[in-house]
């Protein structure tokens, strides 16, 4: 049934109808919308779920691993500081081995404080082992989170759903709302292939000597690396029943382009814009949305871009000293790639400065005029005359 | 819904999930030093002459095990309803309890025991073994006597005991008025003697001809006829003191005795016999004075005994001896007094002889006192001079308790005769040593028998032990004493000692019926909780509790350390309530 | 075990990793003594993390939940929600955490988690300092001790964190001291916090520690009891917050505990004074809490 949501409604709805038995948040902007639904589903009985409203992120994240492990579906939401705060608990849940799905709503990190967009925080947190999904449209964060369950119980390793702040978290669209009966044939119960149990005795996740701990590590790798095919399994079915295909990376009138523009999240949306007008100008743009961050789709863009001749990259964040991350994650996974384009690396829109359909058009011209990028990192709509004073 | 299961199966998982126990890491390998059971030696048992394991008895009693309590005491002792009423409970001076409290009532537990048994149809499960062929002739029917039958007679000798009354028992039957040990309780015990095979023979006193006779007629012979002959006053009318001992074996003789016609005496002498015959004399209606040389606490007489006396009326006078005895006038009341008695004053000197006041005239002050009666009670001696080992005899074996000779066959002295205390225990303790040397001489020789008795000493000595002797589990306990400050008495509540019930002085006067009664089950039981059990596992289990390792098992009682996973903390060690444990060093 | 109202049978298992003496070990075992096998343990970094076994192996018969420092309270929250959805109101979780883990890192945690009265019983086992990193200091160490963190003339100049107060302060249902050397009262006291259903039970073990007070192994039980009879750890309980009740006087100086470590051996005379004063001064508040002094 189509409603007009906000994401952070699509994000409780997709919980809701996953039937998730324990949720522990904290709240923070942007997030608590997603948040303030879920405790009133579990109010009100539409979610049969204890609601822990523990007293930080950390706990939050410690709660869900101790319910995790204990056989029950699980759920948590954050964002930037709550983020950072919860990073020790994600290292713990993928070495764990716990299917949890969380929702992050990308926000800047302070200081100065600051409550819009930026995908630093969630992309701080890709060395944790968590599967990560970059959500476009509304629609894309209620499948993607049903998705992220049948994912996150599938390979064992945690899932992050993520979603814009504002742009998507607070922002109203149309969304289909499947039944639950429908749900429920995509998504059965949970299943957990280990629990704690008093029947069965056993210790999770103690001391672990050198002998034993790197397999540890790299049956986490081999899951990860499994990733893409399962996900591709997942969203076969996913599309039988909903009739809405979702992949792990989206090519978009790249066939012929000389420039392909690469985002995630909603600036995926501007780019298609940017695409559809620069096209009609004759100029040959193309686009690479990438949905899947972790595990990176290296094999995806390979064949996507090889051979092309520019790439540019939109990156809503900074590693700072290096350059903005999706970028850099691009450029690691073609350097083996047969005839790699050059890669321009844009950073554009942090802290929730606007990435306008013009934004992604000067790149695109900034792109076509150089012969090469002039620099690893190149900072679009940077007010000049503040920077310069710096020098003076 | 397939593929959600196929998925589950294709991913292969590693993790951090343990059910494999920790037993697999024998963790003993970190240890340096080792805990044992080690069981010690408790004060009492050291104290006692019999050699009694009390410690164990009271931990048994503690578990209203009767039954095996008595037989814990039937190893050391046959007597324990007697020893229960007549022994001078060393043990309690000793006992580690009355440095915290009040020392255990070890005497009237003992009694308990022994009365319990005697109620019950039980027959106690001793170890005898079996007939060795040997025949040994008993001289002497009392404590020593008996003793030595009884435990010959365990080890596998033919006894026959001569006894010169017409009923066994000796001092226990002729010199212990009945309130103190009734007819009934002897009797019971030494039938059960006598179920083991000892023949006695009353009313048939040894001589030295039938001595000579035995050397053909037996393998061995024990002597111990005790110290049969009073010791007379030796002082001008002194002829006319009745003897104490001759007035105690009339009282049991004739059960009553009238005297009333002189209603006041002076009993001359300050041992248990001077008491007994005061208290006789108090039932029988007489205003008794002991007269005692030395100070009050250097009478041999036992101490309680002698507050019973005084309870009863009876009066002291300390510091005083007679000189002179005659026959004459009035007392100071006015009524017929027919001696009167010069009593010199004497006073203590520096010196002490074996922790008595040596004591001397006090110049020539003299009291003179009027009395109905006279009794003498100042010690007794051998009847006859072949009651004694022959002295300067290069081949006799001088133990603690006894002495072997040899004429011809083995000849073990024994009692009276030979012990320095003259006490019942003690007389035991001498047919327990001399039935321990008899036995060693047949089977090992005569060089053999001082390191066999020896070796057979209760912790430090001289108290030897027939469950050593016969190689049971005590012999492997050590010696050492335990000491209060080797009690974790932390882990004891102060709890009074209980008072056995004991009838008022008033009516304790009126008739020679039992003074005190036996404790209640409830009491004795509560009486026995009290006891440390020093150096003994009463299976408390703080071993077990504490044990960081879960390194104590228990397999038929009896608690172990498994190594393989004892890391030598020494808890189990430091926490024994009662120190019986020990560290030692691990050979590495 | 005649003296015990607790299981013969141990749950705890030989071979764990403890030093010899441990005390955090024999609190394990009494524990899991009195509350039997139907209970979820939740461990987060501690002595106890190591001393339970390494991977592959479990020193304890009951799953173990091992999580991440700061976590006790939020963890064990978790596992007793996710049992509470299955319809397990039999098992009872019991979050066993260290002094660090309680006192300090973990305080937040448990704060958020008492506060909500989570229907857990939480354990410090506190030997008073960061022993699994090698003894320093935490907001446990008493006043007066050496540790690496306080060493030589920097002894800890503060007085220990009185955590009971703090748990009295969110009015949980139940919080009680126990000693290793009281084995009776301490099963006692779990049996009570398991049966008292429903709410936050709190409860804080003294466990002595040989290898990190500087005493013999075999005094870990003894030194447990002294700081007891000294009045310094006094055995006392808190019903809602409100209702204490003692369970122990103890009437020893404080000199016969600080004697027996060598944490404490360069204190002085005054220091010990010093601290005599304190104890008293705790005991008289605790008495006036109990009633038994008006305040």
């Amino acid at each position: 049934m189509k409603q007009v949501a906000e994401g952070s409604q699509a994000v409780s709805e997709a919980v809701r109808l996953a039937k998730v038995q324990v949720i522990a948040a904290y709240p923070i902007t942007p997030q608590t919308h997603i948040v303030e639904d879920l405790s009133e589903h579990c109010a009100n009985g539409a979610l049969n779920a204890r609601f822990i409203c523990v007293e930080s992120e950390h706990s939050a994240m410690a709660a869900i691993i101790g319910a995790a492990s204990s056989g029950v579906r699980t759920f948590t939401a954050s964002s930037s500081h709550g983020l950072a705060y919860m990073h020790e608990l994600l290292h713990w849940a993928s070495g764990a081995r716990l299917p949890i799905v969380m929702a992050d709503v990308n926000r800047a990190l302070g200081p100065g404080w600051n409550i819009w967009l930026d995908q630093t925080d969630s992309l701080s947190q890709r060395d944790t082992g968590w599967v990560q999904l970059y959500c476009e449209d509304s629609q894309d964060v209620l499948d993607t989170t049903l998705i992220a369950y049948r994912l996150a119980e599938s390979v064992n390793l945690p899932v992050m759903v993520v979603l814009d702040a504002f742009f998507l978290s607070h922002t109203y669209e149309p969304v289909d709302i499947p039944g639950q009966k429908t749900v429920d044939k995509f998504l059965p119960p949970f299943l957990p292939r280990f629990q704690l149990d008093t029947d069965n005795p056993g210790a999770f996740n103690q001391f672990v000597a050198p002998q034993a701990y790197m397999e540890m590590r790299y049956n986490i790798q081999t899951a990860m690396e499994q990733v893409p095919e399962i996900f591709y399994r997942i969203t076969e079915e996913f599309e039988t029943i909903f009739s809405r295909r979702h992949n792990l990376a989206e090519a978009v009138q790249c066939e012929d382009a000389e420039i392909i523009f690469v985002a995630a999240g909603t600036t995926v949306s501007t780019c298609r814009q940017a695409v559809d007008r620069l096209r009609s100008q004759g100029e040959k743009a193309g686009l690479l949305k990438l949905k899947m961050f972790r595990p990176f789709p290296i094999d995806f863009s390979r064949q996507v871009l090889s051979g092309k001749q520019k790439v540019a990259v939109v990156d809503r964040n900074c590693s700072f000293g290096a350059s903005g991350i999706f970028a850099q994650e691009l450029r690691a996974a073609l350097y083996n790639a047969e005839s790699p384009p050059q890669i321009f690396g844009y950073i554009a829109g942090l802290g929730g400065r606007d990435v306008t359909p013009e934004t992604i058009e000067d790149i695109y011209w900034q792109t076509k005029n150089s012969d090469s990028p002039p620099a690893e990192n190149l900072w679009i709509g940077l007010d000049q005359e503040t920077v310069e004073s710096w020098h003076n | 819904m397939t593929d959600y299961k196929t998925a589950h199966k294709k991913i292969p998982l590693f993790l951090p999930h343990s059910s494999a126990s920790t037993a697999l890491n024998k963790t003993g390998s970190w240890r340096y030093v080792r805990p044992f059971y080690d069981e010690k030696t408790s004060p009492c048992a050291a104290a006692c002459p019999a050699g009694e394991d009390i410690g164990r008895v009271e931990m048994l009693v503690s578990r209203k095990s009767i039954q095996q309590a008595w037989e814990t005491i039937l190893e050391e002792n046959p007597f324990p309803a007697v020893c229960g009423r007549v022994c001078f409970h060393n043990c309690e001076g000793a006992c580690n309890r009355g440095q915290m409290d009040d020392s255990v009532a070890i005497h009237h537990l003992e009694r308990f025991v022994g009365d319990a048994a005697i109620s019950s149809s039980e027959t106690p499960k001793i170890e005898a073994l079996p007939d060795n062929g040997k025949k040994v002739a008993i001289a002497g029917s009392g404590p020593a006597g008996l003793g030595a039958a009884y435990f010959l007679a365990r080890l596998g000798f033919g006894c026959e005991v001569f006894e010169a009354q017409p009923e066994p028992g000796g001092i226990l039957r002729w010199g212990i008025p009945t309130y103190r040990l009734p007819r009934n309780v002897l009797q019971k015990e030494i039938s059960r003697i006598e179920k083991l095979g000892v023949t006695i023979h009353c009313r048939t006193p040894i001589t030295a001809e039938m001595l000579q006779a035995f050397k053909t007629q037996y393998d061995a012979v024990f002597i111990g006829c005790g110290h049969g002959r009073s010791i007379d006053l030796q002082i001008e009318g002194g002829q006319m003191a009745i003897n104490g001992l001759q007035f105690l074996y009339d009282i049991r003789a004739q059960q009553e005795m009238s005297l009333n016609v002189r209603p006041t005496a002076a009993v001359i002498g300050g041992g248990n016999t001077a008491i007994d015959v005061a208290r006789a004399l108090v039932r029988l209606g007489i205003d008794p004075l002991i007269v005692y040389r030395r100070r009050r606490q250097d009478m041999p007489a036992f101490s309680p005994e002698l507050q019973m006396a005084l309870d009863e009326g009876v009066k002291l006078k300390t510091l005083f001896t007679p000189i002179a005895i005659k026959g004459a006038g009035k007392d100071s009341a006015g009524r017929q007094a027919p001696y009167v008695v010069t009593l010199q004053k004497m006073k203590a000197s520096a010196t002490e002889i074996e922790g008595r006041a040596r004591v001397v005239p006090d110049g020539d002050k003299t009291e003179t006192l009027q009395v109905g009666h006279i009794f003498s009670a100042i010690g007794a001696e051998p009847e006859a001079p072949w009651h004694h080992a022959s002295a300067g005899d290069s081949a006799c074996l001088d133990l603690s308790h006894c002495k072997l000779s040899n004429d011809g066959i083995p000849i073990a002295y024994g009692g009276d005769l030979t012990n320095r205390v003259k006490s019942v225990a003690d007389a035991i303790a001498s047919g327990k040593q001399a039935a321990m040397a008899l036995d060693t001489y047949f089977k090992s020789g005569w060089d053999a028998v001082n390191q066999a008795v020896t070796g057979c000493q209760v912790g430090p000595g001289p108290a030897v032990s027939m469950a050593i002797y016969l190689g049971e589990e005590r012999k492997d306990r050590s010696p050492h004493r335990v000491s209060y400050s080797e009690i974790n008495t932390h882990y004891f509540i102060s709890a009074s000692r209980v008072i056995a019930p004991v009838l008022p002085p008033g009516d304790r006067i009126q008739s020679f019926l039992p003074v005190e009664s036996t404790l209640t089950t409830e009491a004795a039981l509560e009486e026995a909780r009290r006891c440390f059990n020093c150096g003994i596992c009463n299976a408390c289990d703080y071993c077990r509790l504490y044990c960081p390792e879960m390194s104590v098992t228990v397999e038929d009682e009896h608690r172990y350390i498994n190594l393989d996973y004892c890391k030598g903390c020494g808890l189990c060690v430091a926490e024994c309530p009662r120190n019986a444990m020990a560290l030692k060093e691990e050979n590495i | 075990m005649a003296q015990l109202n607790a299981s013969e049978r141990d749950y705890f298992k030989p071979g764990h990793l403890g030093c010899p003496g441990c005390g955090a070990a024999i609190a394990i075992k009494f524990a899991l003594k009195a509350l039997g096998e139907k209970i979820i343990m939740v461990i987060p970094a501690s002595c106890a993390s190591i001393i339970v076994g390494p991977y592959p192996q479990s020193a304890v018969n009951v799953p173990i939940l091992h999580t991440a420092f700061a976590t006790a309270g939020a963890a064990a929250s978790g596992v007793r929600a996710a049992l509470d959805m299955k319809g397990d109101s039999e098992t009872t979780v019991l979050s066993w955490a260290g002094d660090g883990g309680t006192f300090d890192i973990g305080f937040q945690s448990l704060s958020g988690a008492v506060e909500r009265n989570e229907d857990c019983i939480f354990v410090c086992y506190d030997n008073e300092a960061y022993m699994n990193t090698g003894v320093q200091r935490s907001s446990s160490t008493p006043f007066g001790v050496r540790t690496t963190t306080t060493p030589g003339q920097d002894w800890k100049k503060t007085r220990k964190k009185n955590i009971m107060e703090t748990m009295a302060a969110h009015r949980i249902p139940y919080a009680a001291t126990a000693s290793i050397a009281f084995p009776e009262d301490l099963i006692a006291k779990f049996k009570k916090a398991k049966e008292t259903r429903g709410g936050s039970r709190f409860i804080h073990i003294f466990a002595s520690c040989a290898t990190g007070w500087g005493a013999p192994s075999d005094m870990s039980v003894k030194i447990a009891r002294l700081a007891v009879q000294t009045n310094i750890f006094p055995l006392y309980e808190i019903e809602d917050g409100t209702r204490y009740t003692w369970n122990y006087k103890g009437d020893c100086r404080v000199e016969d505990y600080l004697q027996t470590q060598g944490r404490f051996k360069h204190l002085g005379e005054e220091d010990i004074s010093q601290i005599q004063s304190m104890v008293a001064a705790d005991w008289r508040n605790l008495l006036r809490k109990t009633g038994e002094v008006p305040s």
